[in-house]
């Protein structure tokens, strides 16, 4: 999935650069939420992109505003169990057949990732709240 | 902007030093270094592309991070089937796994390869 262009003009002041970079990644994280609803290999794989870029961002303004860098820690914890709920969709995608026990084992896995993926992003949705004001 | 010139100067620097570690002695530790550093630079070049004429790096960095996704995905995929097949499974995994073997080592080898041309300190 490519990443949206950030609208920047008119932009002179660092400032307002991260709120638009931000105001931008959020959006997009926000647009692909159904994913995580879905559960579906790519609509998770999209949703994770996503907050990859969101997450980067943060942890790069965060060195500006130390606010940002909670988020983006909450944002880390998301990332790392919808990559290995991914890893999982890999793995069962090339198993042989005849492997059903550990084709079980892994789909059991990758439910339990994707529940603590949408367990964290209930977290962040209020933490984000500030993000979604501009408050940043 | 002063702030935003001296982040993308010490993020290339990053990456040319992942870069170099890695073609110097590739591992798998050494490739997730050079690949979370390209894929953070290439999302900072692309969040400031409205404001930044640096589309050609934009694209060299891009092409870095994606010359290791298939090292990647094969040593992830193998280290986690070797965590997972179900004991009494284990003969129908030996041929995939040695499948792994081969397909991680000869991408590491690629993504060394391709790594080497590239130099991101200029």
């Amino acid at each position: 999935m490519k990443a949206g262009r950030v609208d920047l003009d008119g932009v002179d002041d660092v400032r307002e650069l991260v709120e638009r970079v931000v105001a931008t990644r959020l959006r997009e994280a926000h647009a692909l939420t159904s994913g995580l609803d879905r559960r579906d290999k790519q609509g998770l794989h999209d949703f994770r992109i996503a907050c990859k870029r969101l997450r980067y961002a943060l942890e790069r303004f965060a060195a500006l505003d130390q606010s940002l860098e909670a988020i983006a820690e909450r944002l880390a914890a998301l990332q790392d169990a919808l990559g290995e709920a991914h890893d999982r969709d890999m793995l069962l995608a090339i198993l042989p057949a005849a492997m059903t026990a550990t084709q079980r084992r892994l789909r059991a896995d990758r439910e339990a990732c994707v529940d603590r993926a949408v367990a964290n992003w209930t977290e962040l949705k209020q933490l984000m709240q500030a993000l979604d004001s501009h408050q940043i | 902007m002063k702030w935003l010139t001296k982040t993308i100067r010490r993020e290339q620097r990053a990456l040319e030093r992942a870069r170099r570690r890695f073609v110097r002695k590739p591992n798998e530790r050494r490739l997730h270094d050079v690949r979370t550093t390209g894929r953070r630079f290439l999302s900072l070049l692309e969040d400031v592309a409205g404001i930044s004429e640096l589309e050609r790096l934009r694209r060299r960095v891009k092409r870095a991070a994606a010359a290791t996704d298939a090292a990647r995905d094969a040593t992830i995929i193998l280290r986690l089937l070797e965590s997972s097949v179900d004991g009494a499974e284990g003969s129908f995994a030996h041929p995939l796994l040695d499948r792994l073997c081969e397909q991680e080592r000869i991408a590491t080898r690629t993504a060394c390869k391709e790594l080497r041309r590239m130099r991101f300190d200029s």
